[in-house]
């Protein structure tokens, strides 16, 4: 358990699937926020300071890829770690994230990956 | 030369003997009337001296008479005299009317009447009446006067006599002489009448025998030329990649080029004559049952008809092809059927190529959706995985409860989608009832997460369930199809609209009788289509999409649904305001389903 508790923003509009993470993540010791979209995710990304970004890339309107550049426009440092149901996406996307995951590898590969970000974050 | 010229000729032929012998006639005619009148001549001159010589006898009947009288006295001596005497002022007279004297024999005449009175009135009378007065007469000059007397007489008849034969020789001279004129004249006449014929007769037959050869000629290169295109026709027959069978217009089997041959097995000696149908011997693929003789539908129909789809041809040796054919009717010259022509070909591997490619094309539809499954399986098990860790890691009781609710939701998600799948690639044998409305919420459902992703909004209009006979997995096939098309139209931002208009089997207000069933309608309000584009639409390997599409997709689509008895339309508009595509589809509720359809 961190001392200090991270604050981790997930963006998915899989409901069930945000509400499952977010409790995952807050079991694990992380301050959670979530939205159910783009949109919304920039919106409180630009707002709270949030230290790590999970993000899903198929999504209604705007997908990862686009919700990713822009929060790469405003706040470049903070880790994304990109979760996608595709397998294969484009190195065009996948340059704008620090990490990148197929959803159903299990909980303890997100934990991990999470972790590990969070680290060299804070290292750099 | 045409034929009015010809019976000119002919006419000419037949005519100008016919005028030359007449003309020959009557010159002939003429040369015989001469010698005619030569002869009566002649005869003229034999009637003058036999009457010279009747009158010379009477007068020599005289004189005997009267010197008998003299030297008897006896009256009957004197009586020839007297018969003369009385005759022969007749005969003078006869001799006077002759035709034909002249007046050299006028005056002979004359002078011999003369001559013979004088001897009578002189001589004659004086003895007589000196004898019957008695007297003697047998004075020497009286008898040396009267012999003087007759003497002279004598030498007239004898110059009268003379004189007419002379006549009568130059006449039988100028006879001769015409008849041998007329000889000459016939041999020439012959000749040049026989010449000219012959000449004639001779410029026209050349005429007509150089318009014979001309006429020849030509035939010959008629038949040259009919030779050269029969030639040509049979090369294209024989060289043609299809195989073609000619029949009579009783069925019988005339002609077979070399693909017909190899297709059927039956070579062009044995088939000759023979009934089609002997020959060529077609079965449905599917029923096995008899396929119509072309020939029997063309003459049916009286017009070129193809056959029916799934046609198997039976060959000689009882191996199969599939074949496509046409039969034509060869028309006669009053539009009668003088024959048929069937043209027809192995399509084996053609069936084969399309077989592929609707596989083919049902792989496209599958990897299309490929994606959307990934995704929707994929996030459930993300959640299920999760909720299963949780638990793991010390959960309360009600938390894990909760949480096992949860897991059991998205795992009834994977079902349903797993299902939906499925059903795409499930295949029955035969049509089963489908509930139109139940498949297309199972497509969108499956679709949906790719709306969202283009951000495409579907607006659907789907009443109470409507079902129809169908193959499921193909109509699913269709209106995936169909609906991605019209969201990939629509484009961000667009619209989709899925409905179903159930109908009921009666007449349409304009009267037309129509089937129970029901129509489906998709429709985008994307860009439209352009009207040059439109008639392509339903063509193999045509796409509006580049190498995102297989140009498979409303062909196959089509194909289907016209297997299942129903019809697709596609309307599009590409006005500013009103732009966007709307495809109808209509199923029938108990269609007949068409097996070759596709």
């Amino acid at each position: 358990m961190p001392e200090q508790s991270h604050l981790v923003l997930c963006v998915d509009d899989e409901l069930i699937g945000l509400k499952v993470r977010k409790i995952l993540l807050e079991r694990a010791g992380y301050r959670v926020l979530t939205a159910p979209d783009g949109s919304a995710g920039l919106d409180i990304f630009s707002r709270e300071p949030v230290e790590a970004v999970v993000l899903d890339y198929s999504m209604p309107g705007m997908n990862g890829g686009e919700v990713a550049s822009k929060m790469r426009q405003t706040k470049p440092h903070i880790p994304i770690l990109l979760l996608s149901a595709y397998m294969g996406l484009s190195s065009d996307v996948l340059s704008m994230v620090d990490l990148y995951m197929t959803k159903g590898e299990g909980p303890p590969v997100l934990l991990q990956k999470l972790s590990s970000l969070l680290q060299s974050s804070s290292d750099a | 030369m045409n034929l009015s010229q010809f019976n000119r000729i002919l006419r000419q032929v037949f005519l100008l003997p016919v005028i030359a012998l007449l003309l020959m006639a009557v010159a002939l005619y003429l040369q015989i009337q001469g010698a005619n009148s030569t002869v009566n001549l002649i005869q003229e001159s034999n009637a003058r001296i036999a009457q010279v010589s009747r009158i010379e006898k009477l007068i020599l009947n005289e004189e005997s008479g009267l010197r008998g009288y003299e030297n008897t006295s006896d009256d009957r001596f004197l009586q020839p005299y007297l018969a003369a005497s009385s005759s022969l002022q007749a005969e003078f007279d006869k001799m006077q009317t002759l035709p034909g004297l002249d007046s050299i024999e006028k005056h002979y005449l004359d002078d011999l009447i003369e001559k013979h009175q004088i001897w009578q009135d002189a001589f004659a009378l004086p003895v007589i009446a000196t004898i019957r007065a008695g007297g003697q007469v047998r004075d020497v000059d009286l008898n040396l006067r009267g012999k003087i007397m007759m003497d002279d007489i004598r030498q007239d008849i004898a110059d009268t006599t003379h004189n007419a034969e002379q006549r009568r020789s130059a006449r039988i001279d100028l006879w001769r002489r015409q008849v041998r004129q007329m000889e000459w004249f016939l041999l020439a006449l012959a000749l040049c009448v026989g010449i000219s014929i012959g000449l004639f007769a001779l410029n026209r037959l050349h005429a007509v025998s150089s318009a014979y050869k001309t006429s020849l000629d030509v035939l010959g290169r008629r038949a040259e030329e009919i030779f050269q295109s029969e030639q040509e026709l049979r090369t294209t027959l024989a060289s043609i990649g299809d195989g073609v069978i000619t029949c009579d217009a009783a069925g019988r089997v005339q002609m077979m080029n070399p693909v017909a041959v190899q297709l059927t097995g039956w070579t062009q000696a044995e088939a000759q004559g023979q009934p089609l149908e002997a020959i060529f011997h077609i079965v449905n693929e599917k029923t096995r049952d008899i396929v119509e003789n072309p020939v029997a539908k063309v003459k049916r129909l009286n017009r070129i008809v193809g056959l029916a789809n799934h046609t198997v041809l039976i060959r000689k040796d009882k191996t199969e092809l599939n074949i496509a054919d046409s039969g034509a009717p060869i028309r006669d010259r009053t539009d009668g059927i003088a024959g048929v022509v069937m043209v027809f070909r192995d399509i084996t591997l053609e069936r084969k190529t399309q077989d592929a490619l609707l596989a083919n094309e049902k792989l496209a539809v599958a990897g299309r959706l490929a994606a959307t499954i990934a995704h929707e399986i994929h996030n459930p098990l993300d959640s299920v995985s999760n909720l299963l860790y949780l638990m793991r890691n010390g959960a309360s009781k009600e938390e894990s409860e909760q949480f096992m609710d949860m897991a059991e939701q998205e795992l009834a998600r994977v079902t349903q989608i797993s299902r939906a799948m499925l059903g795409l690639y499930r295949e029955s044998k035969a049509p089963v009832q489908v509930d139109l409305k139940e498949m297309l919420q199972e497509i969108l459902l499956l679709m949906e997460h790719r709306f969202s992703d283009e951000r495409v909004t579907i607006h659907t209009d789907l009443p109470s369930s409507v079902s129809v006979d169908a193959f499921p997995a193909e109509l699913r096939q269709v209106f995936s199809n169909l609906i991605a098309n019209a969201a990939e139209a629509a484009g961000p931002g667009g619209e989709v609209r899925v409905s179903i208009t159930p109908q009921k089997d009666g007449l349409t207000e304009t009267g037309i009788k129509q089937e129970a069933g029901a129509t489906v309608l998709i429709a985008d309000d994307g860009a439209g289509i352009p009207a040059e584009v439109r008639p392509h639409l339903f063509q193999p390997f045509f796409t509006t999409k580049g190498e995102r599409g297989t140009g498979l997709g409303l062909w196959v689509s089509r194909g289907i649904i016209t297997k299942h008895g129903g019809s697709i339309e596609l309307t599009s508009n590409t006005d500013d305001s009103t732009h966007g595509t709307v495809v109808s589809v209509f199923l029938a509720t108990k269609p007949t389903i068409n097996a070759g359809g596709d």
